[in-house]
């Protein structure tokens, strides 16, 4: 068991520096992608900063808690983006390409390789940016008690655990349609979902997206358990639906490539 | 010992039929023709260890699809296949270990990567010594004449050179067992030249068990012991290429000059006819009737650098090829037997 | 040009599980949830109107600012010219008789007909279903201007994918200007309730007419002068980026190393 969990940790070792090195050559595009995200940050906080001009509270929502929502929502993506992003989004080109071949004849767990192959370095960028804004946020909370950020080293994990999943799960229906950009786009609104907080939707899409597509765990019952505003009682329910759908994704995965026949000869 | 068996292995696609213009582009919104294609016909085969095995067929007659059977890329409609005692779709890393297989133009070293990296990787999954592996490297490109661009970005070497590269990348864990799919396609002479002695030197050392597709038949008759000819998904042929060679109708090629060319239109001992004003010919024939036809055309005038060689083993495929595609096309029963 | 719009519309006709996901399911799902949030905000601001509109009117705006928006974002087709540039198999295009402007212009449009026409079953159901306001004879001209529009985005689709040629993988500025657009087409929320001077500024812009025009003129929050502001400040936009993305393209040919394919 060790001996496999150290080859997989060197592994992605081996894959962090040699994407860092590959990504060092595109200056541009580096810049380019913080430049990106920071425009989306502003974009996503622009929309609560206009509607709080005309409203004090939203859902049970003030504007310093939203705020805190919106910088724990930023600093779960950048860590999802870098870790993930790259390998996810393009995991229907390399399918399409029969690149996925190659990697089905090397003695690794290939969902593993699909997942991690590549780390997009750039994000490092704004997993700094969004835990200052985080951290801003949270000093602006009075009632605040800094030993509640403790919990965040279970809200995380867990939150980008099934956001992974769940991401997984949408990607590799490449292995099924020769073409699934509409899926993904699919997946971007499945997202967005995630990126209000939960009590803003009407009763049944809260449910929805605390159980079946549980993107609420992403940011908002983080955000929830570290204001206060609820217990911890939803992260055993949260760690439960990890789990599950992790397990989902590999059950998935090897079903799909049964059915995968590389593309022409 | 047995290296590679199958029994009955087929595989069938479905596809569906384009349909034509936009009208019928709607209609195929709801409505698609599915049809059924064979791209292995059930085969039963045995490779030895060690053995070097050529297969050859046209565009599409299904050899990429046998070697991705046999790795376990895809799994078959029918049959069965053990390689190495291990069933290919089974993907056991153990059995992972051992196999290799070099899919043409893909590439399975990183693109913005040189090669070099590339490689510690490869040797980090498949548990290598980094230590011995950069041996290994510094070896295998010695001999591929490319130590040069082991540091260069994969993307900024040439075809040919990208090419080493990945033979580099596919034997790094010197497999037991080696998948090759067209090695030398698109590749400038010198090129195919160097990795078509590497390997016949690395065959010779290393003794791995050898799949082998190619157009180009020097590939085949420098490396092959044995040769596989496969046509619309079926072995047509299995045999050694010498056997193939001189079973396919001993043919040879007979070239001479007319000093004196005919005047009107003549048939030659009713072999074939030469036309008014021929003075060069060069025309193949089985080897038995060659003495005939010379004599005919020696009584017809005098002649002049005559020359008779063997056909060569690429002509001997094409026109197997040609004859095979033409029973089929005009019957469908079963391919020409050699 | 009519037939690669032909040709687009007979590939994306070939994906056809696509097809259904982008234009019927895509608007619906961004429509409802953007609805949510008004709902929610009418729920706790207990405010009967905002800037003179009411809760329903919101609403509507919300879905026709998503299926607008859909109509007047391009990522597909400018990912597909810079993937072109980048891998080299724009050569292929380039000895065509049609320009890659032209070539990729046609695509686009033909892409957007085809798409348009399939999913404005989505925001018509939901406003009847819902009853929701909305003023159907206004829309030709909404659409008009937001084809009109479109040729805009494809000059800037030009700009970026002319970048291909001096950058190699610069498809993150794509989704950078796509974002950037976002914010200030009105997608998320009518521009006139952003605070000065953002008001301003916004609406000028000719990215206005993405989505904030045509959808504030077809929900009868904006007179019709607003088309026609709108059809002014698009033109200017063309004046303006027109001529950048012929240089940069000029001056991206005369670069180009040929890496690839």
């Amino acid at each position: 068991m060790t001996k496999i969990i150290k080859k997989y940790t060197y592994l992605f070792v081996s894959f962090f520096k040699a994407s860092l090195m590959a990504e060092l050559e595109f200056r541009f595009n580096i810049a380019a992608r913080i430049v990106t995200d920071i425009v989306w940050y502003i974009a996503q906080l622009s929309v609560f900063e206009v509607l709080f001009r005309h409203t004090e509270n939203l859902s049970g929502w003030t504007l310093p808690e939203t705020r805190v929502f919106m910088g724990l929502l930023f600093v779960t993506d950048s860590i999802f983006m870098m870790l993930f992003s790259e390998n996810l989004d393009r995991m229907g080109e390399k399918v399409r390409r029969g690149e996925l071949d190659l990697l089905l004849v090397k003695p690794v767990n290939s969902q593993w390789m699909m997942s991690f192959q590549k780390v997009s370095v750039a994000y490092i960028g704004n997993f700094l940016i969004s835990s200052a804004w985080l951290a801003w946020s949270l000093s602006q909370i009075e009632s605040f008690k800094p030993i509640n950020t403790l919990w965040l080293l279970l809200t995380v994990p867990i939150g980008l655990s099934i956001v992974y999943a769940i991401r997984f799960l949408t990607s590799a229906t490449a292995l099924f349609f020769t073409r699934a950009d509409a899926i993904n786009y699919i997946w971007y609104q499945v997202y967005r979902l995630g990126t209000r907080p939960d009590t803003i939707f009407p009763q049944i899409l809260r449910y929805m997206i605390l159980t079946v597509m549980p993107i609420a765990f992403l940011a908002s019952v983080p955000a929830q358990i570290i204001l206060g505003k609820s217990g911890p009682q939803l992260l055993v329910l949260g760690g439960t639906l990890s789990i599950l759908l992790v397990y989902a994704s590999s059950r998935f995965w090897k079903y799909g490539l049964k059915s995968y026949s590389s593309a022409s000869s | 010992m047995i290296n590679i068996e199958t029994e009955n292995l087929t595989r069938t696609y479905e596809t569906y039929r384009k349909p034509e213009g936009l009208l019928k582009s709607i209609q195929g919104l709801w409505a698609r023709k599915v049809e059924q294609k064979v791209a292995v016909h059930p085969t039963t085969l045995s490779i030895a260890k060690g053995e070097i095995v050529g297969l050859v067929g046209s565009n599409g007659a299904g050899k990429t699809t046998l070697l991705k059977l046999l790795s376990g890329l895809i799994h078959p409609s029918g049959g069965s296949a053990k390689v190495l005692g291990y069933a290919p779709t089974s993907r056991d890393p153990e059995f992972l270990k051992r196999i290799s297989i070099l899919l043409g133009q893909k590439n399975q070293l990183w693109w913005d990567l040189p090669p070099a990296d590339s490689y510690d990787l490869l040797a980090r999954i498949y548990e290598i010594n980094p230590i011995e592996a950069r041996s290994r490297v510094r070896e295998l490109a010695e001999l591929l004449q490319c130590s040069e661009q082991l540091h260069v970005q994969l993307r900024r070497l040439s075809l040919g050179e990208r090419m080493k590269m990945e033979i580099i990348g596919a034997l790094l864990h010197q497999p037991e067992v080696l998948f090759l799919d067209e090695p030398t396609i698109g590749l400038d002479i010198i090129a195919q030249t160097t990795i078509r002695e590497f390997l016949a030197t690395y065959v010779k050392e290393r003794k791995p068990t050898l799949i082998l597709t190619s157009h180009y038949m020097d590939d085949i008759s420098l490396l092959a012991d044995r040769l596989l000819l496969i046509s619309q998904g079926s072995i047509v042929y299995d045999g050694s290429v010498e056997e193939f060679v001189a079973k396919a109708e001993n043919r040879q090629t007979l070239s001479l000059k007319l000093l004196n060319p005919p005047t009107t239109d003549v048939s030659i001992a009713g072999h074939f006819q030469l036309e008014a004003g021929t003075r060069n010919i060069k025309v193949e024939l089985a080897a038995n009737v060659i003495g005939d036809v010379l004599q005919a055309l020696m009584s017809l005038s005098p002649v002049q650098e005559i020359k008779i060689e063997e056909v060569e083993f690429e002509d001997v495929i094409h026109s197997f090829m040609q004859q095979d595609a033409r029973m089929r096309a005009s019957s469908s029963a079963p391919a020409a037997r050699v | 040009m009519l037939g690669c719009a032909r040709l687009a519309a007979l590939q994306q006709l070939e994906y056809r599980f696509n097809l259904l996901a982008d234009t019927m399911i895509q608007p619906f799902v961004v429509g409802l949830v953007e609805i949510t949030l008004w709902m929610a905000f009418f729920a706790s601001s207990g405010q009967a109107e905002l800037a003179g509109f009411g809760r329903e009117y919101y609403l509507s705006y919300a879905l026709w600012a998503a299926f607008i928006s859909r109509v007047s974002t391009s990522w597909m087709y400018e990912s597909l010219m810079i993937q072109d540039i980048e891998l080299g198999t724009v050569n292929s295009v380039l000895v065509r008789p049609i320009s890659f402007f032209e070539y990729y212009l046609g695509q686009l449009m033909g892409y957007k007909v085809l798409t348009t026409a399939i999913s404005l079953m989505a925001p018509i159901t939901l406003c009847l279903f819902l009853d929701l306001p909305v003023s159907l004879s206004r829309l030709p001209l909404a659409l008009a201007l937001t084809f009109y529009y479109l040729i805009l985005v494809h000059v800037i689709s030009m700009i970026i994918a002319s970048l291909g040629f001096f950058f190699t993988r610069i498809h993150h500025l794509t989704v950078a200007k796509n974002i950037t657009l976002w914010m200030l087409t009105g997608e998320f929320f009518p521009l006139d309730i952003a605070p000065e001077p953002f008001k301003s500024i916004l609406t000028a812009l000719p990215f206005s007419s993405a989505v904030f025009r045509p959808v504030g003129y077809l929900t009868e929050r904006l007179p019709v002068s607003t088309i026609y502001e709108g059809f002014l400040s698009v033109t200017i936009g063309l004046l303006v980026l027109g001529p950048v993305a012929a240089l940069l393209w000029n001056a991206g040919r005369r670069r180009y190393s040929g890496t690839g394919a």
